[in-house]
């Protein structure tokens, strides 16, 4: 039996402890140095009104997820925003998984913060913590969440109602009345759902024949759809457009549309924008023509904007909608877009930058 | 916490255990320290480090806030542990809980049954996806990590066969154009949203059920015959143990623990979340696997993985209070993995670790 080899373990204990301390130590610094998105930030004229005037305000951003071109951009948005109002920002991000993001708006209400700002979610979940943290008295604002009871929150979202319609007139030109057409969505999201309504009202209307139905979200949405949307395409080659109103969703139908050679006779219809999606959108062939847009990283400083309002007193609704412009391919073709920044100059409504706005608080984006 | 004292009869761990302590030298109890009490240490420094530097963090209702959030995957994580006594793995547990969860939301939803029913269907369902899992693993005589694996996806499987792929919610539309007849009823929610005096209930279980498993593996012959399988089975059936037995045992318990998992998941979301569960196979198995080495017994057992399961809401909760991104958490996680292992397989001076069916010399 041979005698043990004699192994350091102290040190390897304290520098596994000081890595550890280390690795949080590193956090705060980044965290308050993180790079600040591109901003063309005009400067307040003002200065900040209680409660910013003193120490950060400290806001909980519960996200159900942060992962794809749009929830990052809006986060970036978020977190600009925030540098400019005083705002220290605490982000959890559940990675969609509904039971982690319970725990963290749990968590989020037991650390008392100023404000909680919940992004995306599950109503069933949420409603009966966000009860509760309106009970604790913590002010609470919404995106993009249906609540049943919205007592004394503050909702925002985009405005789904238009952005699917202006998307379906456009297919319903490009294609006709009675066509055949394909929808690729899940439900159980709340804006997926109000999408939803428009989308079966434009298929009563016209006539449309939806010849397949599919789709999910899941932690890697554009990659998971190809299969699901393939198969749907071997079985009914004949589509002649396909709705895919949320842009991972989307960008999975165009590559199962185009891996099945059907790019010249299916037309591809999403919601929401970013820098990726106009690369989809602009590629040679490309059989997305239409698409949707707010622009993410001014909603998500928007929905700060919408908070900072509120804390301030300043707030006139409770209930803020934030408007959207159907872009097509041809447009971005004409104009020479391919990424946000120059989708901003071709089309300006898109920044908000005259949406909640005041003269203490401009608009980020 | 109370530690577990360790107990004297580790014959059939074939370590040479405390009885060689008393030989050895300073530096070799030293050392033995370590591996003992160095996670423990671990633990300790980062608590004192956040309830340092957040206010917030050092709150009772932070504490009961970690450890409810971590109950799912500590409950899971004993499942996993259960297998790992028999000197195998389960890789069904997050399947098992997302099934838990699926069915739970039909059994009340559209089956428009109280909560106490939906419970008592899941528990069953549990028993039944160990026993499939012991039927593959005893009789089939398939290798666990494949016997598991299977049955993880046969399980999503039916689970989404017998939801449609759809999440099942309150109030929702039938296929036929009619609302479902039920909802979560109080009861059912009470599982995640109650609390027994300051307890959060998820607590509560997890704590009772973390006690009830060390007394059985550490206090009764029940305990030391899992113990014996795992460690050598050949020689726990010369000895007379009833190895398949204790197997489908183990298998069963794991079945159990995982859907209790699913349970509370599915109080916690409120519905039928088709993708709930998917995160939790490999938190559990990490905590089953940080509960081997934690405490320097080298060997799965029921408060190293709970401790695990702590360090994990630990890290989780304070890192996010100073604003570190989710990835920079999985990265924290992973080191202390990491460690844990090394401890396990590298630095003990314990010849023998039973870790899922692998044994070291």
């Amino acid at each position: 039996m041979a005698k043990p080899r004699s192994i350091p373990f102290a040190p390897l204990v304290t520098l596994a402890a000081t890595a550890l301390l280390a690795l949080s130590g590193c956090a705060q610094s980044s965290a308050e140095t993180a790079p600040a998105p591109e901003t063309t930030a005009k400067a307040a004229t003002a200065d900040l009104p209680a409660p910013f005037d003193g120490d950060p305000v400290s806001v909980a951003l519960v996200r159900q997820s942060g992962a794809g071109d749009y929830f990052e951009s809006w986060g970036a948005g978020a977190e600009a925003q925030a540098a400019l109002a005083n705002i220290e920002l605490t982000i959890t991000d559940a990675r969609n998984d509904n039971a982690k993001q319970a725990s963290d708006l749990e968590q989020a209400i037991a650390s008392e913060p100023d404000a909680i700002i919940v992004d995306h979610g599950q109503t069933d979940t949420l409603q009966p913590l966000i009860t509760r943290a309106v009970d604790a008295g913590i002010p609470v604002v919404v995106y993009d969440l249906a609540l049943t009871d919205a007592t004394g929150v503050v909702t925002t979202s985009q405005s789904d109602e238009s952005m699917a319609t202006g998307v379906l007139d456009q297919l319903i030109e490009d294609v006709g009345a009675g066509a055949k057409v394909g929808y690729v969505s899940a439900t159980g999201y709340a804006a997926l759902d109000r999408r939803a309504v428009v989308w079966n009202e434009f298929v009563e209307e016209n006539d449309l024949d939806v010849v397949f139905s599919t789709g999910k979200v899941t932690d890697s949405t554009a990659s998971d759809n190809i299969p699901l949307v393939d198969a749907a395409l071997k079985q009914n080659p004949d589509v002649q457009a396909i709705f895919a109103p949320y842009d991972e969703i989307t960008k999975g139908v165009v590559q199962a549309v185009s891996q099945n050679n059907l790019s010249s006779s299916v037309k591809v219809y999403g919601i929401d924008i970013s820098n990726a999606d106009l690369e989809v959108i602009n590629a040679e062939n490309s059989p997305w023509v239409a698409t949707s847009a707010t622009d993410p990283t001014a909603i998500g400083a928007a929905v700060v904007r919408t908070l900072a309002l509120q804390l301030a007193g300043e707030l006139e609704e409770t209930d803020v909608q934030f408007p959207a412009i159907t872009i097509t391919q041809e447009f971005l073709a004409d104009n020479d877009v391919d990424n946000v920044a120059a989708l901003r100059v071709a089309e300006p409504t898109l920044t908000l930058d005259t949406t909640l706005v005041t003269d203490w608080l401009p608009a980020a984006s | 916490m109370t530690i577990p004292p360790v107990t004297t009869s580790r014959k059939t761990v074939g370590a040479s255990g405390l009885t060689g302590l008393t030989r050895s030298s300073f530096g070799d109890r030293a050392a033995a320290g370590v591996v003992r009490w160095g996670f423990v240490a671990v633990t300790i420094l980062l608590v004192a480090f956040f309830a340092f530097t957040e206010p917030n963090f050092r709150t009772v209702d932070n504490l009961f806030g970690m450890l409810k959030f971590i109950a799912p995957t500590a409950i899971a994580g004993l499942g996993v542990m259960m297998a790992m006594t028999v000197g195998g793995i389960d890789l069904s547990v997050g399947a098992s809980a997302g099934f838990a969860v699926s069915i739970a939301a039909w059994t009340m939803v559209i089956g428009n049954q109280v909560g106490g029913v939906a419970i008592i269907v899941v528990l069953v369902c549990g028993l039944l996806i160990g026993a499939l899992n012991a039927l593959l693993i005893v009789v089939a005589r398939i290798p666990d990590l494949l016997a598991t694996l299977t049955t993880m996806f046969v399980i999503v499987g039916l689970k989404l066969l017998i939801v449609d792929g759809k999440s099942i919610s309150s109030k929702m539309s039938l296929a036929d154009g009619s609302t479902a007849p039920g909802s979560f009823t109080a009861d059912f929610l009470w599982l995640d949203r109650g609390s027994i005096g300051p307890v959060p209930v998820p607590v509560v279980l997890f704590l009772a059920i973390t006690a009830l498993l060390w007394f059985l593996l550490e206090r009764t012959r029940w305990g030391r015959a899992l113990y014996a399988v795992g460690a050598n089975a050949e020689a726990a059936r010369l000895a007379g143990v009833r190895v398949q037995l204790y197997r489908t045992f183990a298998y069963m318990a794991c079945g159990l623990l995982a859907s209790i998992a699913g349970l509370l998941l599915g109080a916690r979301i409120g519905q039928g979340d088709v993708s709930a569960g998917n995160s939790l196979l490999l938190d559990a198995v990490a905590v089953s696997l940080v509960g081997v080495s934690v405490l320097g017994i080298g060997r799965p057992n029921a408060w190293g993985t709970a401790l695990g399961a702590v360090l994990i809401a630990v890290m989780v909760t304070g890192f996010t209070m100073i604003g570190l991104p989710y990835y920079a958490q999985d990265f924290g996680k992973g080191i202390v993995l990491l460690v844990a292992l090394l401890f396990s397989f590298t630095f003990s001076r314990r010849r023998t670790v039973v870790v899922a069916g692998s044994h070291t010399n």
